[in-house]
């Protein structure tokens, strides 16, 4: 019994932490910007295949496959925002959400075909990654779940003094709640856009070696990372941090006690079944603002 | 108060803007000297608000000119607010999720120093102790008073010498409407340029040098607020007895 219940809890606490990161990097995107950003997997996966060539094809060390991975990541943001978002915001603004979606979502799977091209479909493995158990008793950690929880937990407190303790941070949350009274404080939204792009790319980048380390690389890895962290963002309530963390480990305990106890492919039509009724419960998510603040 | 051969420090010439597909502003142009205290009255809707919005760059300029301290003003907020522009705009805008600490410290988003914000927070708790007690409040949770508060504290902590205020009154108890007023007079005795926003030209008459009558998108009349108020047609006919 016992070893049942921290295999579910062992489960669902490392998806937790990858959903979770997942989660807010889209969240971030969209609370300050209200941008979905439909090319959030590509940079997962380009995240992952970055770490890989860094390490596995030129024999780097993995802090190299690391810093490489959040390096791409966040080139990937700022260029999403210089060449894309950039312009699509001197349009209108009213068209500016709709306009984003489509183009990210061209942008994600131009990314991820050129992945495939580059790479070949085959799934190849991510070289960073712990192996062997931690033995308590009865119970064994293994060193790879252990890593990623305590990697996203660190990352979080990274995040969470950026936004919370910081200048830059400060005009990012003022920016998502009042974007005109920001700029009247003197804040250039345009810089604090980039900001959020590189640092919601970084987030992706380093998620990606996460996610492929605990499964394989391959194009398409980082499509149900995303589509998870979009049902977090629902749940939680778009644009809501705390919240979205909070899901992501919430959801991913449940997800992981239904595959268990039901069956693996039981997991995913049960989130789905808590959006639709949050969403009909609670339109605007369970931690959501009253209104959700459009650009 | 102003001397003549100092450029007014905020100065419109035919200043015309609006939104898409709306014009709203038809021509505006005054001058402010350094010190004065203006204020712009009109009925609701006619154009009050996307004045001081076009003066902060909130809403882009169609036509005309802006020079602030003799200088063209550059088109962008957030570079106007580096000027010494502080708007303290409608409703507060308020940043809702952040403590009144936090809001005023926005304010001081472009200060140069640690010292420099630190001079300001206490120049504005001095002014305005209740935001002092409230610092950790959420901004969200505050009353209407004390919102308004927090709307004007913060435009100071912007340190700008040119404050432009939009209807601090609005939906205000009239006895907290006098402690507004009040500390909107001693703003004006410290020195500042003030142009501000009303409905009731009443409101300003003791405070204000000048007086502009804004009418769908134009100036109909300007001079003295005590003149204003002694003309009865000019009430009835613009601003409805
Ligand atoms: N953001 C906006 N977009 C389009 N029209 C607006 C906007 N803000 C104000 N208007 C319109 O501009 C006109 C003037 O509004 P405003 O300057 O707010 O008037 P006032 O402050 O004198 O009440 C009104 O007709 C109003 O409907
Ligand atoms: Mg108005």
């Amino acid at each position: 019994m016992l070893d049942i219940l921290t295999a579910i809890l062992i489960a669902g606490l490392t998806t937790g932490a990858l959903y979770a990161l997942a989660t807010v990097g889209l969240s971030l995107v969209w609370g300050s910007m209200g941008m979905l950003n439909m090319a959030h997997a590509a940079m997962l996966t380009l995240g992952g295949y970055s770490a890989f060539t860094l390490c596995t094809v030129l024999g780097l060390p993995v802090i190299a496959g690391f810093a490489g991975a959040i390096l791409v990541g966040a080139v990937a943001g700022g260029l999403l925002y210089v060449l894309i978002v950039r312009n699509l915001l001197k349009t209108d603004k009213a068209t500016f959400e709709s306009n984003v979606m489509i183009a990210t979502v061209g942008i994600g799977i131009a990314l991820e075909n050129a992945i495939l091209l580059t790479y070949g479909g085959q799934p190849l493995k991510q070289p960073i990654s712990a192996t062997g158990s931690f033995i308590l008793g009865p119970v064994s950690l293994p060193y790879q779940n252990m890593l990623i929880v305590l990697v996203v937990i660190a990352l979080m407190a990274v995040i969470a003094l950026l936004l919370g303790r910081t200048r830059m941070g400060r005009a990012i949350r003022a920016t998502a709640q009042n974007r005109e009274a920001a700029q009247l404080m003197g804040v250039a939204v345009n810089s604090v856009y980039f900001q959020v792009l590189v640092l919601s790319g970084a987030i992706a980048g380093i998620c990606g070696v996460m996610v492929s380390s605990m499964t394989q690389l391959s194009p398409p890895l980082g499509n149900d990372p995303m589509l998870k962290a979009f049902i977090m963002c629902v749940v939680a309530g778009l644009g809501n941090l705390p919240g979205a963390v909070a899901a992501a480990f919430g959801l991913a305990l449940l997800e992981a006690f239904v595959q268990y106890v039901a069956g693996a492919r039981w997991g995913f039509p049960t989130l789905l079944f808590v959006v639709i009724a949050v969403l009909i419960w609670r339109p605007a998510g369970l931690f959501g603002r009253v209104q959700i603040r459009r650009m | 108060m102003s001397a003549s051969t100092q450029p007014p420090v905020l100065s419109l010439s035919n200043v015309v803007s609006g939104y898409k597909g709306l014009q709203v502003l038809k021509g505006i142009s005054f001058d402010i000297a350094a010190g004065d205290f203006v204020t712009v009255v009109g009925p609701n809707g006619h154009g009050k608000s996307t004045l001081l919005k076009t003066i902060s760059g909130l809403v882009p300029l169609t036509s005309g000119a802006i020079r602030i301290n003799g200088e063209p003003a550059p088109g962008k907020p957030h570079t106007i607010a580096g000027l010494g522009v502080a708007h303290v705009p409608q409703g507060d805008m308020l940043f809702p999720e952040m403590s009144v600490l936090e809001n005023l410290l926005m304010g001081a988003y472009l200060a140069p120093s640690k010292a420099e914000i630190d001079r300001r927070l206490d120049e504005v708790y001095t002014l305005l102790p209740k935001l002092s007690d409230r610092r950790d409040q959420v901004a969200s949770s505050l009353s209407g008073g004390e919102r308004r508060m927090v709307g004007i504290g913060r435009g100071l902590m912007m340190g700008g010498q040119i404050l432009l205020i939009d209807e601090p009154s609005l939906g205000l108890a009239p006895l907290i409407i006098e402690q507004i007023y009040g500390v909107i007079t001693e703003l004006s005795r410290s020195g500042r340029t003030i142009l501000l926003v009303e409905e009731n030209p009443a409101r300003v008459a003791d405070l204000a040098d000048h007086l502009h009558l804004l009418d769908d998108g134009i100036i109909v009349w300007s001079g003295p607020p005590a003149e204003l108020l002694a003309r009865d047609e000019l009430l009835a006919t613009y601003l409805g007895g």
